[in-house]
């Protein structure tokens, strides 16, 4: 008897945490569910449209080395543009660099700053850039009309913008080499012309 | 056959409990409370300030009666009769083809759709309220009932609001999915 009342109180008590841990997972997923809403890399509708002939535009890296920007070239271009005071891009670098060496073949990376020297040195150093092709400067900016960041713009090797976009996570940057692959400019635009593409039939 | 007076009490707890829970979230945002009453179309629109005012003070009032052992079982009818209403709010909602009204059911968190799934929930709290109802047997409580009674009434809850989470994630999830 007394067995079973112990055995019974466990049962109950564990019973009363896995109910408790079952509602727990639902609320996670329910907070999940309000994060994800805006899939893919947000398209501010400003400055080149996808799939016309990038700007063309030269800078110094910081090296004082010119780069080309939106010139036909043997690789293609992407331009990451980032500040040393904006913690998403930071976080994204991990992102950016993996994506440079898998794709070093194909895809020239080329980060794009701009303001205090110090501040991009000291990000430098911190993620290893050293060897990167970093540009710091206004010029490149204005003339792909970034207004936000972390943001970045993919150039194929004809020199046409292929892809663009806010980047807040690695989701997004993903979703513009999706977006060059479907040849749309944003994967929402591309999933709207596949819905209207069923509505039809 | 009188059922064992656990079932009854723990019932009448759980749904205690879920209607106070309730009552507090409309009368914390009054405004928005009235403004659901009104989208249900249901009422004149003299009517509505008056039946948004009063609702959550019924709920509260009835999830009290559910409490007092001696009320208990007018409580219990009084809640099922309210659970009844509200479904049949929904229902003759749904009958209008009103798919994108929100329920309005447990507050500004919880928003969701109004939808057949949410009748069946209100039928289970409904049976719920007819168990609360019933008059138990005779025997005395001793502590590890009133144990099992508290322990099962936390499960009946936080499996009520794991349930209202999945009904909740439901349309997100169509939407997510693009069905």
């Amino acid at each position: 008897m007394e067995a079973l009342i112990v055995s019974n109180v466990l049962l109950w008590g564990l019973l009363v945490a896995l109910a408790f841990v079952v509602m727990g997972l639902v609320r996670q997923i329910g907070v999940l569910h309000g994060r994800l809403a805006p899939a893919g890399a947000l398209m501010v509708d400003k400055g080149v449209a996808v799939n016309d002939p990038a700007p063309k535009v030269t800078a110094a890296d910081r090296k004082g080395r010119p780069v080309n920007f939106g010139y036909p070239g043997e690789k293609s271009q992407l331009l990451f543009f980032l500040s040393p005071t904006c913690p998403i891009c930071k976080s994204l670098l991990p992102a950016i660099k993996s994506i440079a060496k898998q794709q070093s073949d194909r895809i020239e990376v080329v980060y794009v700053s701009d303001g205090d020297m110090e501040a991009q040195q000291a990000l430098i150093a911190e993620y290893e850039l050293e060897s990167a092709t970093y540009v710091v400067g206004p010029e490149v900016g204005m003339t792909y009309q970034i207004g936000k960041l972390p943001y970045a713009a993919l150039i194929d090797k004809a020199g046409v913008l292929r892809a663009k976009g806010l980047v807040n996570s690695r989701e997004h940057l993903d979703s513009l080499f999706e977006t060059e692959h479907l040849g749309s400019a944003t994967l929402q635009q591309y999933l709207n012309q596949h819905d209207h593409a069923h509505s039809h039939h | 056959m009188q059922p064992d007076p656990i079932y009854v009490v723990a019932a009448a707890l759980a749904l205690a409990v879920i209607l106070g829970s309730a009552a507090t979230h409309k009368l914390r945002s009054p405004i928005r409370f009235a403004n659901q009453v009104e989208d249900y179309r249901l009422l004149p629109g003299a009517l509505v300030r008056p039946v948004s005012r009063l609702l959550p003070w019924l709920e509260m009032a009835v999830a009290f009666t559910l409490l007092v052992p001696v009320s208990r079982h007018v409580g219990g009818i009084a809640a099922a009769l309210l659970l009844a209403l509200y479904a049949g709010a929904i229902a003759i909602n749904l009958w209008r083809g009103r798919h994108d009204l929100d329920c309005g059911c447990a507050g500004p968190d919880q928003a969701q759709p109004i939808r057949a799934v949410l009748l069946a929930r209100n039928a289970v709290l409904v049976g719920l309220a007819l168990v609360a109802s019933l008059a138990p047997d005779n025997r005395g409580l001793g502590v590890f009932d009133l144990f099992v009674v508290i322990a099962a009434s936390a499960v009946v809850l936080f499996l009520y609001a794991a349930a209202d989470g999945l009904m909740a994630n439901g349309p997100r999830l169509l939407k997510l999915v693009g069905r």
